[in-house]
Parts: structure tokens; C-alpha cells; sequence
């Protein structure tokens, strides 16, 4: 690592920490981590981690194989807290609605976990790779589930408010380049190590910014409940819905085959 | 560039895609009150000018003109033609649309939904654009035959109506069971 990389990441870790205790304050004046619980946690546990990271770097050095491992295994508890915080911001969007979010968490789970496995056959069988292996595997179902709820959310018209997207787009987008990061990392391995990190850094300061943002005013603590139909509505309209669906794309088939005919 | 690189800059890629795609955010907020008023006009929108689309098809005008009218004019007739079948065909696909909104606020606001209905609905939304596509393509090359395209019109007609007798049904029920609790209220007797 050059000096000036070196001076770079020692900045930029700086400034993150700012702006991280800078949303950390702005979320218990506004009392808004009432509201997300989970996300302020996560927000603690990254500046615990940071903090910790950088003494630790400070006594053992980059290299060394104790302050890797220990940072890794700080890396899993950040983890680990961006999972709850992420299905705090998916419960905060759909939950209201009971019957579609019973759909969609299943679906959220199910693109999740397809992309880690997925993740996980693809990547590299290599001891040295094993975490960021891991690591990229995660952040891609992270984003997975959280584009699948959005997804979810435009597909029903349902509108999630202005701070939950924007949480969201900030996780995916993070966790997007993260994957990436890490797999050109796996690539060029020791050539692009101290550029990995000034990357990683200032894709975390940007949602860092993009969630100052979002959170700039008081957050309410629950959303208002919707008003559900009974529940022999959906039953009773849903299938009727279906059938004439069915039959009107019979019926293009139909025109379809008339016009192969024809023609 | 190796191939892992390559997959996983493509999942990525994928993914901001569709992140972007789910950011545009839905056309209009769910709303049961907006989309019951839509869901009056459904149907009745266009099938109130079947009589007049039928005749603008009708294949005998057409061969009168052939024998009759110069070529000029036959061709307007076409063109104009081709104009009127693409605009009842865009009518039929939002007639479609409104349904399946419909559909979409019930199951938003019922407490129960059916993984199977839901994916069925979504597996025929496709089938739909795909064939409504093709059909569009042909029209707009000259192959379909329009006088087809008014069954489209009589399936969808019919099931908006079936909803909106079902929706108007389920509302007198509604006003029927606050009727009465209001009456027993108002008796001074508990409703439990």
C-alpha cells in the first residue's frame, strides 16, 4: 500500500465515522430509532466496528493474521445487524398489509437464499477466498431480497414512504457494490486490496448520506393500519378474476392460431 | 476477464435494473374508492361504441369500397381502419389493466392472499402482453383480421360487470351489517 492510499482510507474512515455519529445523533434527537430500532442499531454496531477496526489495524498492523480475523469477525456481526435492519425496512413497507406481506416475505426469503446458493456454487473453492466469498454472497442477497420487495411494491401499487426507499436503495446500492468490489478483489487479490477499501468506504459514505437524508425529519413510529375487506372478498373475487383472465388470453391464443392458419 | 467476474457484474447489473424499474414507483397509490369509480367506467368505456366500431370493420364496407372508390381512398380507408382496430385494442388492454388493479388493491387489502392465485394472475399478465403485442405487431404490419379483435371486447365487458355486480353486492352487505349494529346501538344492546 502507498503512503497516499494509506493517508486516503485513514480520511475517508474519518469522515465516515463523522457523518455515521452525525445520523446517530440525528436519529435520537428526532427520537426516529424508535421508529427503527434496528436500523440504529445497525448504525451503532458499524461505528463499534469501525472504531474498534481502526485500533486494531493501529496495534497489529494490516497484515497481520490476528487483526484479519478479528476484523472478519467484526465484519459478521456488521452483518448480521444489516440483516435485521434491512428486515425491519421490508416489514416497515409491506407489513401493514397482512395478506400480501405473508406473500411477500416468502418470496423475499426464496430470491434471498437463491442468490446465496447461487453465490455460493459459483465463487471460487479457495481457502483465501472463502470470506469475501461469503461476505459478496450475502450483500447479493441483501440486495435480491430488497429490489424483490420494491418489486413487490410497484407490482401492487402499494406506496412505501419516502425514508423507507430511500433505506433501501442505500442497502442495495451498498450491497451492490460491495458483491462487485468483491469479486474484483477475488481477481486481482493483493494488487487491489488498499483500492478495495477506499471503494468500500465511499460507497458506505454515500448511503451514509443518502440516510441522513431520508432521516433529516422525526419519523413516526408505526405506520396507520389499513382498513382490510373480510376475508371472503379475495375468495370470492379472486378466482372469477382469474377464470375471465384465463379465458381472455384463450382467446388471443385463439386469434393467434387463426392468423398462423391464415397466414 | 474471467467468468466469475463476468457473472457476478451481471447479477449486479440485473439487479440495479430492477432496482431502478421498482424505484419508479407505482402510477397511482392504492386506493379501493379511486379504483371502484375507474372500475364503473370499465367496460362500459368502449362497449358503448361496439355498435359503431363493428361497423367501421365491417369486411363488407370494405369490398364495396374495393369495387367502387379509386385506390387513394381504399388506402385511407385502410389506414384509418387500421387506426380505429389499434385504438379498441389499446381500449380492450386498459379495460384489462383495470382489472387487474382491481384484483391487485383486493389482495392488498384482504388479510389472506393465495400464492397460487397471485402467481397465476401474474403468469397471465405476461401471457396477455405478449400475445396483445404480437396481435398489435400484425395489426400494425396489416395481417390480423379485425373483426375478431370484438370478442376480446364482449369477455372483458362481461366480467367487469360480474365485479361490479359483486362489489356493489358486498357493499350493501356492508351497509346492511352497519345498519343494524347502528339500530341495536341505538337500543342500548351490545353487539357481542
Amino acid at each position: 500500500m502507498t503512503a497516499g492510499t494509506g493517508q486516503l482510507q485513514q480520511t475517508l474512515w474519518a469522515v465516515d465515522m463523522a457523518v455515521g455519529v452525525f445520523l446517530l445523533l440525528s436519529l435520537a434527537i428526532r427520537k426516529s430509532y424508535r421508529a427503527f430500532p434496528a436500523f440504529s442499531l445497525y448504525i451503532v454496531v458499524n461505528l463499534v466496528s469501525g472504531a474498534s477496526a481502526f485500533f486494531l489495524y493501529r496495534a497489529w498492523g494490516y497484515s497481520s493474521p490476528s487483526s484479519l480475523r478479528i476484523a472478519w469477525g467484526m465484519q459478521a456481526v456488521v452483518m448480521f445487524a444489516r440483516a435485521l435492519a434491512v428486515t425491519e425496512v421490508c416489514k416497515h413497507a409491506l407489513a401493514r398489509y397482512r395478506g400480501v406481506w405473508a406473500l411477500a416475505w416468502r418470496a423475499l426469503l426464496s430470491c434471498a437464499g437463491i442468490i446465496l446458493v447461487y453465490s455460493s456454487l459459483a465463487a471460487k473453492r479457495q481457502w483465501e477466498h472463502l470470506l469475501p466469498n461469503a461476505d459478496r454472497g450475502l450483500e447479493l442477497s441483501i440486495s435480491a431480497a430488497l429490489v424483490t420487495l420494491l418489486a413487490f411494491a410497484r407490482y401492487y401499487e402499494v406506496k412505501v414512504n419516502s425514508t423507507d426507499r430511500a433505506l433501501a436503495t442505500g442497502f442495495c446500492l451498498y450491497s451492490c457494490f460491495v458483491a462487485l468490489n468483491n469479486t474484483i478483489l477475488e481477481h486481482y487479490l493483493y494488487k487491489y486490496v488498499a483500492l478495495w477499501n477506499v471503494l468500500r468506504m465511499l460507497a458506505f459514505l454515500a448511503s451514509l448520506l443518502l440516510w441522513t437524508r431520508a432521516l433529516r425529519r422525526p419519523q413516526a413510529e408505526a405506520a396507520p393500519e389499513e382498513t382490510l375487506l373480510p376475508a371472503g372478498v379475495y375468495q370470492t373475487i379472486g378466482p372469477q378474476i382469474n377464470f375471465r383472465l384465463r379465458s381472455l388470453n384463450e382467446q388471443l391464443g385463439q386469434f393467434w392460431k387463426t392468423e398462423a392458419t391464415r397466414n | 476477464m474471467n467468468l466469475a467476474l463476468l457473472l457476478f457484474s451481471g447479477i449486479v447489473a440485473a439487479l440495479l435494473l430492477l432496482l431502478v424499474w421498482a424505484l419508479r414507483g407505482p402510477r397511482k397509490p392504492a386506493g379501493i374508492a379511486a379504483d371502484a369509480c375507474s372500475f364503473e367506467e370499465t367496460g362500459q368505456r368502449h362497449v358503448t361504441y361496439l355498435p359503431q366500431i363493428r361497423q367501421a370493420l365491417a369486411k363488407a364496407d370494405y369490398e364495396f369500397l374495393a369495387k367502387r372508390a379509386p385506390g387513394e381512398v381504399q388506402q385511407r380507408v385502410r389506414r384509418e381502419r387500421k387506426g380505429v382496430a389499434l385504438a379498441y385494442l389499446a381500449a380492450v388492454r386498459r379495460d384489462f389493466q383495470s382489472l387487474l388493479r382491481m384484483a391487485r388493491v383486493i389482495a392488498v387489502l384482504s388479510p389472506e392472499v393465495a400464492a397460487v392465485q397471485e402467481f397465476e394472475r401474474l403468469r397471465l399478465t405476461a401471457k396477455f402482453a405478449w400475445q396483445f403485442e404480437t396481435i398489435r405487431w400484425k395489426l400494425l404490419v396489416g395481417f390480423a383480421p379485425i373483426p375478431q379483435l370484438a370478442g376480446l371486447s364482449d369477455l372483458v365487458s362481461g366480467l367487469s360487470v360480474r365485479i361490479e355486480a359483486a362489489m356493489n353486492e358486498l357493499g350493501e352487505r356492508a351497509a346492511a351489517a352497519a345498519e343494524l349494529a347502528s339500530s341495536l346501538n341505538r337500543r342500548g344492546l351490545d353487539v357481542v
